[in-house]
Parts: C-alpha cells; sequence; structure tokens
C-alpha cells in the first residue's frame, strides 16, 4: 500500500488557485499584480489497495517580482490576463487561458481589452466554484447515504494509519489517532518534498507518469469498486462483459479528458467524479477520530506549506513561475469561462479572458471527507448541510482574503475550521437541542 | 477545452483524433488486439456531441465535410454497438438463471433471492 500523492498543482499537484482573472475583475487590478490563489490542500491519498503514490498538493502561485498591493488601488496600467500563447498547457490540460494564473506568472502581459471587471462577474466566478464543491459533495453524501460499503466498520487500516481505534480507553484511543495522524502528515510532507525536488531537477517525465498512473488506478480500479458496490446494493445482476466495456469506457474517456484534450465539461465532471472517489476511499479507510484529527492538521499544514517562506508549495510555485511555465495542470479543476472580446481576426490573442476559477482537486476531496463523514457519523441531516454550508462559507472567504491580499493563500483552513467547528457543535449541542425540541412540541 | 477557440484545422484534427485515437489506446493498454479501438462507444458518443455543432448547425467551411465525416462514423459505431450491447444485455438478464453454472461464471454481481 503507498500512499498516492497527486499533485493537482501547476507541478502536477493539486493546487487551487482561483485565477487572477477574478481578481483582476473584481477589482481593477492590474495583471502584474495579481497573484494567483494559492489554494492547496494536501491529500495523501492511502488506498489499500494502490500501489503508487499519489500525493495531493495544491500550489498557489505568487508572481514573484509583485509586491502585494492593497487590493483597492486601481491600477492604471490594467494588463489582461495571459492570452492563448501562454496556455498552450501541456498534456492533459483542457485549461482555459484564463487560467491565466496558471503558468507562473510568467504569462506574457497583454493590453487588457477590457476594463471593469463588473461585480457580477466576480460572482459569478465564485458561482463557478461553488457549483462543483456542491456536486462533489452531493455524490460523496449520496453514495454514503445509500451505499453501505462506505458506512461499513472495517478492521483493515491503511498502511499510514497503523494504530488501531479499537481500544477500550478514551485517551488511549485519542493518542492512537494523533499518531496516526502525525505518521500521515509526515507522508505528505515528504511525498511534497518530494514532489518539489523532482520539479526543481526537471524530473518531468517522472512526474508526469507518476500522475498518469494514479489517474489510471483511480479511474478503473475505485470505479470498478465502487460499480460492484452500487451493484450489489441495488441487487442488480451484471455480467462481466458489460462491466468491462463500461469500465473500460469510463475510464479510457477520462484519461483522455483529463490528460489531453475533451470537452470542458466533460473533465470538470470527471474530475469532480474522481474526487469522490479518492474522498470515499478516505472516508471508508481512515479511523474515526483519526480522520477528524487528520482533516485539523492538514489545514495547519497548508497554511503553513502556502504561507511560509520556505514552505515546500510555495517554492514549487515559484519555481514554475521564474521558469515560466506551466505546471501539469491536469489535476486542477478548472471553470473558465471564455469571452472573446471583439475578436478581429482568430489569430488575435488579445482576448479577455476572464478565465475562470481553478481549485485543486485536493481540496475537493477534502472538503468531501468531511461532509461525507458528518453524514456518516453525524446524527442526521442537520450535521451535514450544516457542514456544507460551512465550508462553503470558508470558500467564500477565501476568495475574499485572495483578493484583499493577492497572494497565494491556502484554501483548505478557513473551510476546514468552520466544518469542524460546524460539525461538532452541531453534532453535540445543536442536534439533542432541536430533538428535544420537536419531543416536547416546542416549536421556535 | 472550447472549440470556439481553435482554428478550423485543429477543430479537424481533433474529430479524427477523437475517432481514432482509440486505436493507439487500446494498443497500449490492450496490446493484444489491434480491434480494440472499435471498444470505445463512449468516446465516439462524445465526439458526436462535441463535434456535432460543428459539423452540421455551423456555416460551411473548407473542413467541415471532413468533420462530418467523422461525426458520422463515429454516429455509426455507436449505433452499431449500443445495438450490440442491448441485445446482450437483454439476453444476458432474461436467460441468466437459466443458464446455471455458466450464468454465474459470467457473473459479476449476483442478486440475491429467488429469480
Amino acid at each position: 500500500m503507498q500512499a498516492w500523492t497527486v499533485i493537482v498543482d501547476r507541478h502536477r499537484g493539486p493546487s487551487s488557485w482561483t485565477v487572477i482573472a477574478f481578481l483582476r475583475r473584481f477589482f481593477a487590478l492590474s495583471d502584474d499584480l495579481c497573484c494567483f490563489l494559492l489554494l492547496q490542500s494536501q491529500n495523501a491519498m492511502n488506498a489499500s489497495d494502490s500501489d503508487e503514490d499519489i500525493y495531493n498538493e495544491r500550489s498557489a502561485l505568487v508572481r514573484s517580482e509583485s509586491p502585494a498591493l492593497p487590493s483597492y488601488i486601481p491600477d492604471s496600467d490594467l494588463t489582461p490576463p495571459n492570452g492563448t500563447p501562454t496556455k498552450r498547457l501541456k498534456a492533459g490540460i483542457s485549461r482555459r487561458p484564463g487560467a491565466a494564473a496558471a503558468d507562473g506568472g510568467g504569462s506574457d502581459p497583454e493590453v487588457e481589452a477590457e476594463e471593469e471587471e463588473p461585480l457580477k462577474y466576480g460572482a459569478k466566478h465564485v458561482i463557478m466554484l461553488f457549483i462543483p464543491v456542491t456536486l462533489c459533495m452531493v455524490v460523496v453524501v449520496a453514495t454514503i447515504k445509500s451505499v453501505s460499503f462506505y458506512m461499513e466498520k472495517t478492521d483493515q487500516q491503511l498502511i499510514y494509519t497503523p494504530f488501531t481505534e479499537n481500544t477500550s480507553s478514551v485517551g488511549r484511543r485519542l493518542l492512537n489517532s494523533v499518531l496516526n495522524t502525525i505518521i500521515m502528515i509526515s507522508v505528505i510532507v515528504v511525498m511534497t518534498i518530494f514532489l518539489v525536488v523532482l520539479y526543481k531537477y526537471r524530473c518531468y517525465k517522472f512526474i508526469h507518469g507518476w500522475l498518469i498512473l494514479s489517474s489510471l488506478m483511480l479511474l478503473f480500479w475505485f470505479s470498478f469498486m465502487y460499480l460492484g458496490e452500487v451493484f450489489r446494493t441495488y441487487n442488480l445482476a451484471m455480467d462481466y462483459p458489460t462491466v468491462g466495456v463500461i469500465i473500460w469506457n469510463f475510464g479510457a474517456v477520462g484519461m483522455i479528458c483529463i490528460h489531453w484534450k475533451g470537452p470542458l465539461q466533460l473533465q470538470q465532471a470527471y474530475l469532480i467524479l474522481i474526487s469522490a472517489l479518492m474522498a470515499l476511499v478516505f472516508i471508508k479507510y481512515l479511523p474515526e477520530w483519526s480522520a477528524w484529527v487528520i482533516l485539523g492538521a492538514i489545514s495547519v499544514y497548508d497554511l503553513v506549506a502556502v504561507l511560509s517562506p520556505k514552505g515546500p508549495l510555495r517554492m514549487l510555485v515559484e519555481t514554475a513561475q521564474e521558469r515560466n511555465e506551466p505546471i501539469f495542470p491536469a489535476l486542477i479543476y478548472s471553470s473558465a469561462m471564455v469571452w472573446t472580446v471583439g475578436m478581429a481576426s482568430p489569430n488575435e490573442t488579445q482576448r479577455s479572458e476572464p478565465g475562470g476559477v481553478k481549485l485543486g482537486l485536493g481540496d475537493f476531496i477534502f472538503y468531501s471527507v468531511l461532509v461525507g463523514k458528518a453524514a456518516a457519523t453525524g446524527g442526521d441531516w442537520n450535521t451535514t448541510l450544516a457542514c456544507f454550508v460551512a465550508i462553503l462559507i470558508g470558500l467564500c472567504l477565501t476568495l475574499l482574503l485572495l483578493a484583499i491580499f493577492k497572494k497565494a493563500l491556502p484554501a483548505l483552513p478557513i473551510s476546514i475550521t468552520f466544518g469542524l467547528i460546524f460539525y461538532f457543535s452541531t453534532d453535540f449541542l445543536v442536534q439533542p437541542f432541536m430533538d428535544n425540541l420537536a419531543a416536547h412540541q416546542f416549536y421556535i | 477545452m472550447n472549440l470556439e477557440r481553435l482554428p478550423n484545422e485543429e477543430k479537424l484534427s481533433l474529430c479524427r483524433k477523437y475517432y481514432l485515437v482509440t486505436l493507439a489506446f487500446c494498443q497500449i493498454f490492450l496490446f493484444i488486439s489491434p480491434g480494440g479501438f472499435a471498444f470505445l462507444p463512449f468516446l465516439w458518443l462524445v465526439n458526436v456531441v462535441w463535434f456535432f455543432r460543428e459539423a452540421f448547425l455551423k456555416p460551411a467551411y473548407t473542413e467541415q465535410l471532413q468533420i462530418k465525416a467523422y461525426v458520422k462514423r463515429s454516429a455509426l459505431g455507436l449505433l452499431l454497438w449500443v445495438a450490440v450491447l442491448t441485445t446482450w444485455i437483454t439476453i444476458y438478464q432474461h436467460f441468466r438463471a437459466e443458464w446455471g453454472e455458466v450464468g454465474d461464471y459470467l457473473s459479476f454481481t449476483i442478486p440475491l433471492g429467488i429469480p
């Protein structure tokens, strides 16, 4: 068993970025002064039957040369987001150029055709992130509630969480979960650093191969398991040839869409699906208390890795920027909108692309893990909904902070913190309160 | 990836690749049957849906004829596959219980209860 680390960031890591375009639009900032929001989440994906390491991490891109400016100062030299040229992404990138943010800032500044970012566009971008996150969570919660496989307690644990939680005393259990967390986080740190080193020494082929193998595993093996469980739950008969054709098609088209070119909606759908699959694996195989502690620890790590000067993710981003290359964006969700303004000729690159918003897959995964765990072990729908709302609020705030600080920010901490607070308070305070009210027929 | 932003030649090339790329794909993954390219009806479906507007609803341009050809071929392959799959699934679901051991051997999931 190995941990999978999927780098969703530009550097083949799960990086969530909010495209500058959003900021630009929102705050009429010059492209040069916009920073990419680096939403990072690092996911260590462990699968008991995986034999590959995937590390999920998102890195934010920060323009190494741009100073942090107050976001409300309109810049006179508005430059549009990088246009098409820099958007020639590598395989598997079907990001929109708006992904301007993508490619380490070394994009060629272009004269912006559009000026203002009407606030409605800013709101649109936020909505564009809400929808996929919501969809992912809906898929995870729906599966948890209907397919009992993912809620069954299993003695099988991931190799990264070797300490069992089946102990008699609370203290022992707490200790074990903390130890599990430490192991998991150190694995993640090691993977991140490994990836940064690989990237620094330009071992692109290795990273590429790593990512392809990990998405292969996700798309074929996990979906095969998932399909099997769904059929078992609904008591349907299915034969091997048909299942083979279905999985083969699903996986092959997924590989093509994610790593090569494909329709944007299909690529988005696939990314959401594989995030949901990973989240389900986590939910099944992480012991209860360990899962919560890991969520908290990963948020802290995200914060540290992105914001501290020597943080690996930050170094990753800066390296990419120095080299002026697009990182492998195969595992970043991109919800780009493309606006072409007054295209005089097909060759004109002066497009105004508000770009979309980018969020790394790791973010999707951990958000879904939180909501999925709330659905699996929480009291009832109150808890689940509370966590869901908390995460969306956190996401909003993160985007807001991005606009204010204009530098790479991690996407996990705020949402996960809110999510954890809401989960525990709803489960232990609000739920019993409401049950009591209902029992006494007291409506407020 | 937005089709509008691509020049026409690239659209054609993409459509063609979607139709054919499964061949290379299958040779990597199957290693055995060169006919593996025929096993991706989903990809053909994506091809048809994605390039439908380009092929039939847009004003003509040079490469459109070839794109139309590829879309039609993909649609044909897709229809063939749908027919085959529907037939097989119907046969299987209907006769699975009667086939006894062979039916079980073929089954990925066997439902509980009396058929």
